[in-house]
């Protein structure tokens, strides 16, 4: 296929305003007299509180609004588990659970007045590790919830027990995930502001505009439509930035005040309150015939919820079976429990779970090779699905290049020539590992009612054509692949197309930026709206010009008729056509419903439209006598369906890479009784430009074309960082002999491997 | 938040270039560096990623140095020369620094949060090494103390390579 549009290195469409440092964020707002909304947390993991005094802060000049469990409505609701309050009146469950929020003129009078209310708190006995949360002797965290858990989920296709006592190979191992925070650079940030007709008006950092416009409406016990979102440009999410407490308290402050509130996370709060990774103990137990055909997999797996629900089950869940559909599994059982500690609530990282169990699968996949003397490259090759498959919790694989992505990262790495390389003299040890991945496009069941998006596009008497949407760009690029598929499919310069900044009161609705769903999902709604507006426009031009619309051809921004030489521009043509239209925009309507099935209560369904698949190859240097392990090179091939943009295509690897190889490597909350110990970017490392390769990250792109994406375009944010861990750790092994099993793999863990070995 | 209302707070007068601008304040004395260019000069570019140092967002360029805002008190302003991503390309409204101009071109933006801070960053440590070859190395070395989350740094690098060695031609 030829492409006008695709396929190219495009520059982000919003490149200019945030390389001259003009693009506007939620902290960069101005409302006129706004205040300043501070919250008081809990210095206690569990606390019962006996009594919040707010008498001596309330008499700080610039004070206007102080709240507490008291003074709010105690309604229960929450994304998946109705286990928040606006406040709790009750008790406090994690060290930073909100106590009180204050209003007032200025920061320091903000901040003046938290120091001053006086809060009695009785500490109650507090539970940390998910595994001592379900004893029996546990405290509990919610008086309904036995054994502090929270959801359990199971699932049990074909015959475990029977494909395991058949199978010549079993493997059993339990691997770790750590927690990780998403360290977006642009903290957890809320405007709220009561505007005409009795409407509050909120400008969020967030990936779910229309999602949670929903969700705070509930919370505000208000109508949906009297709460308007507006999305500017956002610092980064990787899937922290869902329904956060602090704009609720900014909504709730915002009301009571008559005046606009400003809620803005400092870094540490936002370390200590915000949504981090759920960690994860997993078992798994591997069956598998001598040749290496996997005949059965077992999963047990206990994450932390941490002390109330964001999205933690679906994330276990996703954890237990979505990897099922990257091997040709038969027999598969997986049991989750996702458990409620004294801890920060944990949510959505870029991976969803099935990051972690990446690691866990593709790890006990290298060390079953090793053993058995099994090729860790075809192993995959052997197991992995293919076009047309059906997995066995009925996922269909429609488009899928997983074996070229294989055969690809093989041939690009020199992986048989460099396994074959002697081992190095000096102390520095190379390795390289390999892991696969896949994921989803969209998850029919993360919004229960229904997946899908829809779009319009607007086509202005000046030519120019602008995209409306409800899915969220957070910085990834989305409104620049959103912009290349309307003008693709329009025949426009996408020059002359740019995407709306997501408004509630005029985008359509979106469910947003989670579940690699985009640029599928989303890119196929304006995909739609782009042919919708391209027949009204050769409807008009035929009208207009007097022509047959088999007679016109659109193609980067000129329109040809057969039967005359020159085109004519699509800008003088509309103009042309609008002036007959009584000024009007030409706009086109698209909607996308996925043809995807929500899981029966067996599990069985197809939740996604597409799935994306790849394979990473990373090279790595381990120091014997420091411990320290580097990226040296790293390979990372992804069937993408279709490139739509190059250049973000490659942004999004690399920086999946770099995010992989940071929670690898040594990115680590550490909590001590309830309390993180390193809530700031000197104690909690990120991995910066030193961190980086000592060679490159190639990326390459395979296009398999997928039916539903658009042009057949699949998602691209999650892959990229699923396979990271596993690959990191297969190539320490490689290196050094040392198999790290709970992440990070610090220099520590290698150290101690090789004084063991 | 400015504490200029305050008037316990130690007021001092202070007067430095920002941009090619000359200007004379009152500051108190706790005011960040910060707070005086985001909330008093309204130069919203210079952002605030964590308030300790130690991520890179709200990078300067301060005589010649590139300095984390965040941690210098506004006084320490008086009688400096001070850029900021609002003044790189030399106040031309139309107009890219060429650094600008590749970070664009090569992708070297994402969610665009640390991108001034990075800029400023990267032009210190061109400025400083003015006719020198400047290697892959130098440039993550020089960038190392701003935070990216989105990109990698990859294409980061890239692009100030492609400047550094686009400008030693020139030369």
């Amino acid at each position: 296929m030829k492409f006008s549009n695709l396929g190219k290195e495009t520059p982000i469409l919003d490149g200019l305003e945030k390389v001259t440092g003009r693009a506007r964020y939620v902290p960069d707002l101005k409302v006129e007299g706004m205040l300043h909304g501070r919250i008081l947390r809990s210095p206690y993991p569990h606390a019962r509180l006996k009594k919040v005094d707010i008498s001596k802060a309330e008499r700080i000049s610039g004070v206007r609004d102080i709240i507490t469990g008291k003074k709010v409505s105690q309604h229960k609701f929450g994304p998946m588990v109705p286990d928040w309050v606006i406040l709790p009146d009750d008790k406090v469950r994690f060290h930073g659970d909100e106590v009180a929020a204050v209003a007032a003129t200025s920061e320091e009078s903000a901040a003046e007045a938290l120091s001053l209310i006086e809060v009695e708190y009785e500490v109650l006995p507090a539970v940390f590790d998910p595994e001592l949360a379900m004893a029996e002797e546990a405290p509990l965290l919610y008086e309904e919830k036995e054994n502090n858990i929270a959801t359990t989920f199971y699932v049990h296709k074909g015959d475990v027990d029977k494909a395991l006592a058949g199978s010549e190979i079993v493997f059993e191992e339990t691997y770790q995930t750590n927690q990780v925070y998403q360290a977006y650079m642009e903290t957890m940030a809320a405007v709220a502001a009561p505007g005409d007709y009795e409407r509050l008006t909120m400008w969020l950092s967030t990936q779910i505009p229309s999602m949670s416009r929903l969700r705070y409406a509930e919370a505000l016990e208000i109508c949906a439509e009297d709460l308007r979102i507006i999305k500017p440009h956002v610092g980064g999410g990787f899937g922290a930035k869902f329904e956060y407490k602090a704009h609720i308290l900014a909504a709730v402050l915002a009301r009571r005040t008559g005046s606009p509130v400003r809620m803005v996370n400092n870094r540490e709060e936002d370390f200590r309150a915000g949504n981090p990774r759920v960690p994860m103990k997993i078992w798994i137990k591997l069956g598998l015939a001598k040749d290496g055909t996997l005949l059965a997999k077992d999963t047990r797996i206990i994450a932390g919820n941490g002390a109330r629900t964001v999205y933690a089950p679906a994330i276990t869940s996703t954890a237990c079976y979505r990897i099922d559909s990257l091997y040709k599994f038969k027999n598969v059982r997986s049991t989750g429990y996702t458990v409620y500690t004294n801890t920060i609530p944990t949510s959505c990282f870029r991976g969803f779970g099935n990051a972690q169990m990446h690691f866990a699968m593709e790890s006990a996949l290298d060390t079953i090779c090793h053993q058995y003397n099994l090729d860790p490259i075809k192993i995959r090759q052997q197991n992995g699905v293919t076009p047309g498959f059906t997995s066995i919790h009925g996922w269909e694989i429609k488009s899928c290049a997983l074996k070229e992505c294989l055969d690809k990262a093989v041939e690009e790495s020199n992986w048989y020539d460099k396994k074959k390389e002697p081992a190095e003299k000096s102390p520095v040890k190379k390795g390289i590992g390999v892991a696969i991945c896949n994921h989803v496009s969209g998850n029919r069941p993360f919004f229960k009612p229904f997946d899908g998006s829809s779009a319009l596009v607007r086509l202005t008497p000046e030519g120019k054509a602008i995209v409306f949407t409800g899915e969220a760009d957070i910085g990834q690029g989305m409104n620049t692949a959103f912009a290349l598929i309307a003008a693709e499919a329009v025949g426009l310069d996408v020059k002359n197309v740019r995407t709306a900044a997501v408004d509630t009161d005029i985008s359509p609705f979106g469910l947003g930026s989670f579940a690699t769903r985009g640029t599928t999902i989303g890119g196929r709604a304006v995909y739609e709206a782009a042919v919708n507006l391209k027949k009204q426009l050769l409807e008009h031009l035929a009208r207009v010009y007097e022509k047959k619309i088999e007679q016109i051809t659109i193609n980067e921004g000129q329109i040809y008729f057969d039967d005359q030489e020159d085109p004519i521009t699509v800008a003088k043509a509309i103009q042309t056509i609008s002036y007959t239209l009584g000024g009007t925009s030409l706009v086109g309507h698209g909607v996308f419903v996925p043809e995807t099935v929500l899981p029966d209560e067996n599990k069985y369904g197809n939740v996604s439209p597409a799935y994306p698949f790849g394979c990473h190859i990373a090279e790595v240097e381990v120091d014997t006598e420091t411990g320290r392990a580097r990226l040296l090179n790293y390979w990372a091939v992804h069937d993408v369906g279709r490139v739509i943009n190059k250049q973000t295509l490659e942004g999004q690897v690399e920086g999946g890479v770099m995010m992989g190889a940071g929670w690898a490597l040594g990115e680590d909350m550490v909590v001590k009784e309830g309390k993180l110990l390193n809530p700031n970017f000197h104690d909690y490392c990120l991995p910066t430009a030193m961190d980086t390769p000592r060679g490159r990250i190639y990326s390459y792109f395979l296009e398999s074309g997928d039916p539903n994406g658009p042009f057949g375009a699949k998602g691209i944010g999650e892959p990229s960082l699923n396979p990271v861990p596993a690959a990191i750790a297969n190539a320490v092994f490689d290196a050094v002999g040392v198999r790290v099993k709970n992440l990070p793999i610090t220099p520590e863990k290698i150290l101690e491997g090789l004084a063991s070995a | 938040m400015s504490g200029s209302n305050n008037a316990q707070a130690g007021q001092m007068a202070i007067s430095f270039k920002l941009n090619a601008k000359e200007y004379n304040l009152t500051i108190s004395a706790n005011e960040r560096l910060l707070d005086l260019i985001r909330n008093r000069l309204g130069l919203i570019g210079t952002k605030e990623g964590c308030g300790g140092g130690e991520c890179g967002a709200c990078t300067i360029i301060m005589n010649g140095q590139a300095v984390n805002s965040c941690i210098i008190p506004a006084a320490r302003a008086d009688g400096a020369e001070i850029l900021t991503v609002e003044g790189l390309s030399g106040g031309m409204e139309n107009e890219l620094h060429p650094l600008q101009k590749t970070f664009l071109e090569k992708g070297a933006i994402q969610c665009g949060y640390c991108t001034p801070g990075m800029l400023l960053s990267a032009k210190a440590l061109l400025d400083q090494n003015e006719g020198k070859e400047i290697s892959r190395e130098l440039i993550k070395e020089g960038i190392s103390g701003n935070i990216c989350r989105c990109t990698g740094y990859q294409k980061i690098v890239d692009a100030i390579y492609t400047y550094a060695r686009e400008r030693k031609g020139i030369e």
